[in-house]
């Protein structure tokens, strides 16, 4: 039994580990003792699952952040009249 | 957005209609803040930026392209722009890795139980709070302005990878082949990217909800 027991404890991730492997498991696929392991701690563990949820959340906010024009920074003025110029020579 | 006051140099044939953008400075006060605004977020340094916006234009107008101001004509040029900080990052990695494995090494371990059965278990207390409606944050302005501090708190080769996969959306594989970083490299600094930046969230903004 105690055999047993310790197989599935070293099945079993610490939080530590937990939290790598959801970060790991947005950029990889995940072995199946891995996958296992983490859903059976993510079942007892709500501090990983918030972490999950978290990390998850960072993925839209990223994308939205790029898209968002609240967040617009206006090239300066003498940026845009140096681009101008090149241009124009350019056309010349 | 202001149109340049000086009309004179430009040639009689090209008619001045609403919108027509024959002219190319047109572009840049139609495209240049948006391009610019790209590429500052990836190469952190505004002179860069600025280079890569204009050759972005010259590549444009190199291919022939006339525009009509439709919305797909900035996602056209912001692919050109990519590109062009991808070979950008191609050629830097030559000389400099691109990996950072300082950068929140510690992994927050003062917040984990150390010894005994429990070891490597968030302390309690200390472990990821609940976040009240995190959705709702992204309607509201004064969380990107959080967003937007944090996120730049990331240094530059963290900041770099974490945009290319959770932006860009490049694969693991494709980001390595880019930056010629090892996978197990780069998913450490994905992984203490997320970690700070999670953690930067949750001081600044969720926990003083």
């Amino acid at each position: 039994m105690n055999r047993l027991i310790k197989a599935i404890r070293a099945l079993l991730p610490n939080c530590k580990q937990a939290i790598r492997l959801q970060s790991d498991a947005l950029d990889r696929p995940l072995s199946t003792s891995q996958w296992l392991g983490l859903r059976l701690h993510l079942a007892f563990c709500k501090w990983c699952v918030r972490y999950g949820e978290h990390i998850k959340f960072l993925q839209i906010a990223a994308q939205c952040h790029e898209h968002d024009h609240r967040q617009e920074q206006a090239m300066p003025p003498e940026a845009r009249e140096r681009i101008k110029r090149a241009l124009k020579s350019r056309k010349d | 957005m202001k149109r340049t006051e000086d009309d004179s140099n430009l040639p009689r044939a090209a008619a001045k209609t609403p919108r027509d953008l024959s002219d190319p400075e047109q572009w840049v006060d139609l495209y240049g803040n948006f391009l610019f605004k790209y590429a500052l977020t990836r190469l952190r340094d505004p002179n860069k930026a600025e280079d890569a916006v204009q050759e972005t234009f010259l590549a444009a107008i190199k291919g022939g392209k006339s525009f009509r101001g439709r919305s797909e004509e900035k996602y056209w040029l912001v692919g050109i722009l990519k590109n062009k900080i991808y070979d950008d990052f191609r050629r830097r990695n030559r000389e400099t890795s691109f990996t950072d494995l300082e950068f929140y090494s510690d992994e927050e371990s003062d917040r984990f139980v150390t010894d005994g059965s429990g070891a490597g278990s968030w302390i309690h207390k200390l472990g990821p709070e609940v976040w009240p409606n995190y959705g709702e944050s992204l309607d509201n302005e004064r969380f990107w302005k959080t967003y937007h501090d944090c996120a730049g708190r990331l240094p530059e080769k963290v900041a770099t990878v974490f945009n290319l996969r959770e932006v860009d959306g490049l694969e693991t594989k494709e980001i390595c082949a880019l930056l010629n970083i090892s996978e197990n490299n780069l998913w450490v600094m994905l992984h203490r990217g997320r970690m700070a930046l999670r953690r930067c969230l949750e001081t600044n903004w969720f926990g003083k909800l």
